[in-house]
């Protein structure tokens, strides 16, 4: 029986560090919701344990899941298809001729810009098989756009 | 794709109007949607004894519908047809006719009057704004513009064969006995009642109702008499509002096949017409909901590509039916019967636990909170029993899901069924599958199975096999589509070249 390989290609080392910078980011704005809610709510004496809980949690969530983020996070491009590899605890592998191409997408979010990256999306005519290469690096990402674009172009047919 | 356009098409035609006798429509539609300003203006005119308001009143609204007839135009020109409209803000919509997936005459009530039909035109696009309406041009006039649209896409193979109109299905009026089995008798019955309250509340019926009496009558009532009484009075309330709708919905509902289209033609006050070009016709799914299935009824849509979920209406090809007519059609529709008919591979043991541990981990959740609640706050113990109860029920569903999984590949068809409240037989023609996603958590991949989704332009964007045995997906990917996913396989007989 045959199995799924994994993509060939990484994304950048820096991805780490952006999804690190995200998540304490998103945790302090917890922690900072959290401190607000204790002021207005009065829950002085629990407010330790909840505080120290949350921290807990987005320090657990921050020493994890980059790192496992990163372990999963491939991607391959051949002169058919395009195969990516996501997510953490749910994982998904999506693969899409290059026949079907319809759009491909770059772009750069505050945050990857600061670390010099980029996330590639490629498109086709289901709404549910998007493919999206984040934490590229930014020059590898264009790149892969002009390659997708050139590609994607010679393919007959209307893609859907 | 390049297609050659037929030569009607390409004389650049003039613009076109709608039917002038819209303007008996759109005023009368227009007075309807301003009628409580309409009436407040009535009464502020009354009141002040002027009757210029009277004049407002009713000219505002057909100087409107006046207005929309003068500036709405459309021509099919090379190719695209292009539609005009707005006063203010000018908006020319072009679309190439090639990507026209669908048309739909509607007809309510006023057109059927005056002989007219309300065309739309079905792209794909998702936006409420590109929607091409065309309202209203006579019946004879939209289905022959229906047929030119149509017969652009180019005919495929056996259509010389077969130029008279098929009719594959009409509404036999026995099968109203499946509507109490769909959720739109509840869903309608939900409805009335809102709004029968509301007008209640809005013109003090409570006040008036002499809720006093009436609680004192039924007050008097034991309780077992009452819950049944009321129960079956709801029972009653849902089924006549079910037959209802699912009359109102499907009178005269007929399925043929000409032109190299499917028609389906339903409706008893509002006539709708739907045409589904053959090639876009990407498979069909067959929906058995537990009731439904219960009475040996199902239902079969179809899965055509650029329509997306909203329009999932248009893609109904049989209402709630007898199974036996619901296969027969979509064996019919599919050109084979082995997507129908197949039997499918099960998904094996782990898929089946999978299901009896996630069917009754939310149940022990709820039981042992409860049996907290019990012991430590002291709730009553009958709640414990109620509880329990949802065991059994957690039980036969999950073994009703496991039953249900399964997957095929069949004379070209990737054939996918679950479900258990809601039982879906998706048979999807390969041809259409424009990617594939393997998804799975980490509970999943440590039982070794992934849901595999092909994506596909219409439908729900794509069929799930769910909890197939990893290897299972992989080689059914690989079959289903060659040459895609096996490049990336660890048995791949050719080598992936790396970009």
């Amino acid at each position: 029986m045959p199995s799924l390989r994994e993509p060939a290609q990484r994304v950048s080392p820096r991805a780490r560090s952006m999804w690190l910078v995200g998540g304490l980011a998103q945790g302090a704005a917890l922690l900072v919701a959290a401190v607000l809610a204790g002021l207005v709510w009065h829950w002085y004496d629990h407010a330790g344990w909840v505080l120290g809980a949350l921290a807990l949690g987005v320090t657990a969530y921050v020493a994890v899941v980059p790192a496992w983020r990163y372990r999963v996070h491939r991607w391959e491009v051949t002169d058919t298809a395009v195969y990516t590899q996501t997510g953490w605890w749910t994982c998904e592998r999506r693969v899409a001729p290059m026949s079907r191409i319809q759009t491909v997408d770059y772009a750069e979010g505050p945050l990857a810009r600061l670390f010099g990256l980029a996330t590639v999306t490629v498109t086709t005519a289901s709404a549910a098989g998007a493919l999206e290469i984040a934490g590229l690096d930014r020059a590898r990402a264009r790149a892969l756009v002009d390659e997708l674009t050139l590609k994607a172009d010679t393919d007959p047919g209307d893609a859907t | 794709m390049s297609r050659t356009d037929t030569p009607e098409l390409d004389q650049g035609q003039q613009w076109q109007r709608l039917d002038p006798r819209m303007l008996l429509v759109h005023p009368v539609r227009e007075l309807i949607r301003f009628l409580p300003a309409v009436i407040g203006v009535f009464l502020a005119g009354t009141a002040s004894g002027n009757e210029v308001w009277h004049l407002v009143g009713v000219g505002v609204p057909i100087a409107l519908g006046l207005l929309r007839y003068v500036t709405t135009s459309f021509r099919i020109t090379a190719g695209r047809i292009e539609l005009r409209r707005g006063l203010l803000e000018r908006h020319v919509l072009s679309t190439p006719v090639d990507r026209v997936r669908t048309v739909d005459l509607t007809a309510s009530p006023i057109h059927r009057a005056l002989g007219l039909a309300t065309v739309r035109i079905g792209t794909g696009a998702s936006n409420e704004e590109e929607q091409l309406d065309l309202d209203s041009l006579p019946l004879a006039r939209a289905r022959e513009l229906r047929l030119e649209l149509l017969r652009v896409a180019p005919p495929t193979s056996a259509e010389p064969s077969e130029p008279a109109e098929r009719v594959v299905v009409v509404l036999d009026p026995a099968w109203v006995r499946f509507a109490p089995f769909t959720s739109s008798g509840l869903v309608l019955a939900a409805g009335t009642l809102g709004v029968a309250s509301q007008a209640m509340n809005t013109f003090g019926g409570w006040e008036r109702l002499d809720t006093g009496g009436l609680v004192d009558g039924v007050a008097g009532l034991p309780w077992w008499t009452l819950a049944p009484t009321a129960f079956l009075g709801l029972v009653v309330l849902v089924t006549v509002l079910a037959v209802g709708g699912y009359v109102v919905a499907n009178w005269g509902f007929a399925l043929s096949h000409s032109d190299g289209a499917w028609h389906l033609r339903r409706g008893l006050l509002t006539t709708r017409e739907t045409s589904l070009d053959d090639e876009r016709l990407a498979g069909v799914s067959v929906c058995e909901p537990l009731a439904l299935r219960v009475a040996g009824g199902a239902r079969v849509s179809a899965i055509v590509t650029g329509l997306d979920r909203k329009q999932q209406g248009s893609g109904l090809l049989v209402p709630p039916a007898p199974r036996p007519v619901v296969l027969r059609v979509a064996r019919d529709v599919l050109g084979t019967s082995g997507p129908v008919d197949a039997p499918l591979v099960g998904h094996g043991p782990r898929a089946h636990r999978r299901r009896f541990t996630r069917a009754l981990a939310p149940v022990g959740a709820v039981l042992a909170a409860t049996v907290l609640l019990v012991l430590v706050a002291g709730a009553p113990a009958w709640l414990l029993l109620v509880a329990a109860a949802g065991i059994p029920v957690a039980l036969g569903l999950a073994a009703d899901r496991a039953r249900g999984l399964g997957h095929a590949l069949v004379d070209d068809h990737l054939v996918a069924r679950s479900g258990s409240l809601n039982r879906h037989r998706h048979a999807l023609a390969t041809d259409d599958v424009i990617g594939w996603t393997f998804r799975s958590t980490w509970f999943q991949r440590r039982a070794g199975l992934t849901s595999l989704s092909a994506t596909t332009a219409g439908g729900r964007q794509a069929v799930t096999a769910l909890d197939v045995p990893e290897p299972a997906a992989v080689g059914l990917a690989a079959a289903a589509v060659p040459g895609l996913v096996d490049q990336f396989t660890t048995q791949a007989s050719v080598p992936a070249r790396l970009a």
